[in-house]
């Protein structure tokens, strides 16, 4: 048998009322890896994550981790009324003996990790990453084609070919830099502006189009908004539209990951907006308290439709949140590719390692609108749309790396121009003629079998179609 | 004198919450003990308790699922979370307080057995709880989350109705949380109140893709809870507080399944078909009873088991053969699962639906059709005259139910729907 009887469970409860309060529970190591004791000093090439507890607060700047977060140390040490350091339970901290009040530093806040400057350059060499040739290529590429299919989506929506669209403009570079330095089997949870991460991923053209045509080819069946897309091979799970409701999701993910051993880290995509929601504050502090290999990866791409981050925190951004979780944390520039994969390649490993986790606040500007149903001129001026697509693109920084490294020219610029543009037009235009999924689809996958009630529920739509099918788009729905 | 008794009172409660509730919560925990000694006060305060409601009746010890063991539902719950654990290495529990064994004791032992990576606690966040549940069932492991009082779903029902209900639907299957299951103590407990007492099923009745289940005793919670674990899809297990003691019976030891989406008819009758779950069942049985006893008349009792998906036919089957149909529950009355049933129930049952089934007694054909295979040889012309069905009831259905009230804390015994007022309906049903 391999249950015992109930009376070995309940053992403990059997001998006294009380249950054993913490203080006398010995202190136990936490499942966890040994490393976690790395000192804040030590990190890579220079980039620096941000250890909780904040400067301001902390007693010592430069503490590691806290060791043991289910016994904190305070609760092992010997109560002595000679001793006048605090015993909370809550906090570990000294006794102060003057009033003041912390004051949230937003005028200087957390500064902006970057590898290359405006025009492409690199600015510290010890901090370049180094990628070959065919990888930054990669990257390129995998923005560009982005941007293409993105502009040619956003005018068949225009044209009412399908109903609705969002563009990536301007945050490509936080799509593929972070893509490129996660491992193809790493899960992806993201909000509904990453499609880059699949690009990178190589998800083919015709099935980003098949889900915003909601057609056969569809593998969600035609169920969803366009951009909403999902993709099991490639480890990206299906976009929903709730917003920062994949952040706790993406934290269970990373646990059972931890627990299988899967050397495997968790990105999870959100908006500076999302990050307002209660999910996000969730996610973060199961994150932390679990011990979660997981990246959160903030875009911050200055609005959330209409409202600027004036109107959506008065904090130092998201990246300040971060330590207030215990959760290390760092500020890039979303718009250099190279300082989004640095940062996410160091925080991959360390979370795998250390298996904790770690919040990028990676920097950007949203050019396009929010959607095909936002006009952004009504809430911020072209002027200021244009700086960003002008003088600090993420396509155009690294166009400029490339062409100062003797990678690329304006011929292949040219030719790869109209070869992208000629791959999304086909897929396009096979997208626009292929039927749409039989209704039957409408019904199944609710539950993993099929309700009773809901089978009648679906004959009788097909006996009421076939009175009043006239009045239906059959046409276009496989039969 | 009033005032030590009524502190003798408050003694009590907190006595009782103590042992079986999560007493942080409750108002006046922080009175001092000290204060109130017990003394021959105490008894007086105790008679003069309210006694409960019901009366639970075990079922007769279930001989083919091997040894059993006397078991409260609290026990029988650390039994099936026990044996799921053994069985998959993939299973962890968590949500506040489960670590040392859970404001109502149901996770027990199960840290020490198992380790603190599957038994843990989490923050005190619902919708994180949810969420990180959800995650973890994405990837294929087995979540068991606990929310600590039903009470308290609310900030995680984004996550319930938009997430996890939706998430292989959404996705075309190609990703899932079926292996998410949540429990959560349920249901009128004598001294809740509005927040430690709430019956939400009806709020998820209406969300497709999850499925909720609630148990009326130790032996089905151990092989329901298992089948939810099991189960493909996300599950919701309500688990009536007020029994996590007060109801005791033989359990088997190893694992059993209870089928979901199946009702179960626990007594025959001809007259009347009574309709409840949970704790209700125990009401009705006992209503079932009286009426023998003082009007003659024969009940159907038959315990609902899953509220979505539900058991449709086996209502039907039931109110066609007596013509009369009483459904009672806790919740309120206004959008209570009761006018789901009621309204379904007034729509399908017709004669022709059932067509092998007789009034007042079942036909040796539908005998050899078995449970629910009759149901599918559907005519083509049955259907088309759905439109113009008729009532084949003796009286129209009857639903006692609570008020439409938060459930308050001194008048529980005037709000729960008890025997005398289900009595009282299905009086007036018989006389209609």
């Amino acid at each position: 048998m391999d249950s015992p009887s109930l009376r070995e469970l309940q053992q403990p409860l059997l001998e006294g009322t009380e249950c054993e309060t913490p203080a006398q529970k010995p202190g136990r190591h936490e499942l966890g890896s040994p490393l976690r004791e790395i000192a804040f000093a030590e990190s890579l090439r220079g980039l620096q994550f941000l250890s909780p507890p904040l400067p301001s607060v902390s007693a010592g700047l430069g503490e590691p981790r806290p060791p043991d977060v289910e016994h904190p140390p305070r609760q092992q040490q010997q109560f002595s009324s000679l001793d006048d350091k605090p015993q909370f339970p809550g906090a570990s901290a000294e006794f102060i003996d003057k009033l003041e009040f912390i004051q949230p530093n937003v005028i200087s806040g957390i500064p902006i990790y970057r590898v290359m400057d405006r025009q492409g350059q690199i600015i510290n060499p010890s901090e370049d990453p180094h990628l070959p040739k065919e990888k930054v290529l990669k990257l390129y590429k995998s923005m560009t084609l982005l941007n293409t299919m993105d502009r040619i989506l956003y005018e068949s929506q225009r044209q009412g070919r399908i109903s609705f669209y969002m563009t990536n403009y301007g945050e490509e570079g936080t799509h593929v830099g972070s893509a490129a330095a996660l491992d193809n089997t790493d899960l992806v949870f993201g909000q509904y502006r990453e499609a880059g991460v699949l690009m990178y991923r190589d998800y083919p053209l015709e099935l980003f189009m098949a889900q915003c045509y909601g057609n056969i080819s569809d593998l969600g069946k035609g169920r969803q908004m366009p951009v909403h897309y999902g993709c099991k091979e490639r480890h990206f799970v299906t976009i929903s539209s709730p917003l920062a409701t994949q952040i706790p999701q993406a934290v269970g993910a990373a646990y059972a990951a931890k627990r299988a051993n899967a050397n495997r880290v968790v990105i999870c995509y959100f908006g500076e907006g999302a990050a307002s929601e209660g999910d996000a504050h969730a996610g973060f502090n199961f994150a932390a308290t679990l011990e979660c290999p997981i990246i959160f990866f903030c875009r911050n791409n200055g609005y959330a439709i209409s409202t600027p981050t004036s109107e959506q925190y008065r904090g130092d951004g998201i990246a300040a949140r971060g330590p207030g979780y215990g959760i290390m944390s760092i500020r890039v520039d979303g718009n250099d590719v190279f300082a989004v994969y640095n940062a996410t390649k160091e925080a991959r490993r360390r979370a795998v390692a250390e298996n904790q986790p770690f919040l990028i606040e990676a920097m950007t500007y949203r050019i396009g609108h929010h959607s095909t149903s936002d006009d952004s001129s009504a809430y911020r001026s072209v002027d200021e749309v244009n700086y960003w697509d002008k003088q600090d693109h993420p396509i155009s920084r690294l166009r400029h790396y490339l062409l100062s490294q003797g990678w690329w020219d304006e011929e292949q610029e040219k030719a790869w121009r109209k070869q992208s543009r000629r791959k999304v037009m086909e897929a396009f235009e096979q997208a626009e003629r292929k039927p749409k999924p039989n209704p039957n689809l409408l019904f199944s996958d609710v539950y993993q079998e099929m309700p009773a009630q809901l089978r009648k529920q679906q004959e009788s739509l097909a006996r009421h179609l076939q009175t009043y099918g006239e009045h239906y788009p059959l046409d276009h729905f496989d039969k | 004198m009033a005032v030590v008794a009524a502190a003798a009172g408050w003694l009590l409660r907190l006595r009782a919450a103590g042992a079986e509730g999560h007493w942080r919560r409750l108002p006046g925990a922080g009175l001092a003990r000290g204060f109130l000694h017990p003394a021959a006060t105490v008894e007086d305060a105790a008679q003069r308790r309210q006694v409960a409601h019901f009366t639970f009746q075990p079922d007769p010890e279930p001989r083919e699922y091997g040894q059993t063991q006397k078991m409260n539902l609290f026990q029988s719950v650390t039994s099936a979370l026990d044996n799921s654990l053994a069985k998959d290495p993939t299973a962890v529990i968590f949500g506040e307080d489960v670590a040392f064994g859970g404001v109502f004791r149901c996770t027990v032992g199960l840290r020490d057995k198992y380790g603190k990576d599957r038994v843990f606690n989490t923050p005190l966040c619902e919708q994180g709880i949810v969420g990180f549940g959800i995650g973890i069932a994405v990837t294929g492991a087995t979540a068991i989350a606990e929310i600590q009082f039903a009470d308290y779903i609310f900030p995680a029902f984004d996550q319930i109705v938009n997430e996890a209900a939706k998430y292989r639907y959404r996705s075309g299957d190609l990703f899932n949380c079926g292996s998410l299951t949540i429990r959560s103590p349920w249901g009128c407990v004598g001294h809740g109140a509005l927040y430690h007492s709430q019956s939400p099923e009806a709020f998820f009745a209406h969300c497709p893709g999850i499925k909720v289940v609630i148990p009326r005793s130790p032996f089905q919670a151990k092989g329901l809870l298992l089948s939810c674990i099991e189960d493909k899809n996300p599950c919701i297990f309500f688990e009536p507080k007020i029994l996590y003691r007060a109801a005791a019976e033989e359990v088997p030891i190893e694992p059993y399944n209870i089928p979901l989406s199946q009702a179960e008819v626990i007594q025959e009758g001809s007259d009347v078909t009574l309709v409840a779950w949970g704790t209700q069942v125990h009401v009705i049985r006992e209503v079932a009873s009286m009426a023998k006893e003082k009007l003659g008349v024969s009940c159907e009792v038959i315990d609902l088991r899953t509220i979505i998906p539900w058991d449709v036919d086996t209502i039907c089957k039931s109110v066609i053969k007596t013509g009369r149909l009483l459904i009672s529950h806790e919740a309120p009355l206004t959008g209570g699962f009761a006018s789901e049933i009621s309204s379904t129930v007034q729509k399908l049952c017709r004669i022709e639906d059932y067509p092998f089934y007789k009034r007042g007694k079942q036909t040796k054909k539908s005998k050899l059709l078995g449970q629910a295979q009759w149901l599918t040889p559907v005519i083509p012309a049955l259907w088309e005259a759905e439109e113009e069905c008729f009532l084949n009831l003796e009286a129209p259905i009857s639903r006692v139910c609570g008020y439409d009230t938060p459930f308050p804390h001194i008048f529980e015994p005037f709000y729960i729907p008890d025997k005398w007022k289900c009595y009282d309906a299905l009086r007036k049903m018989i006389n209609y």
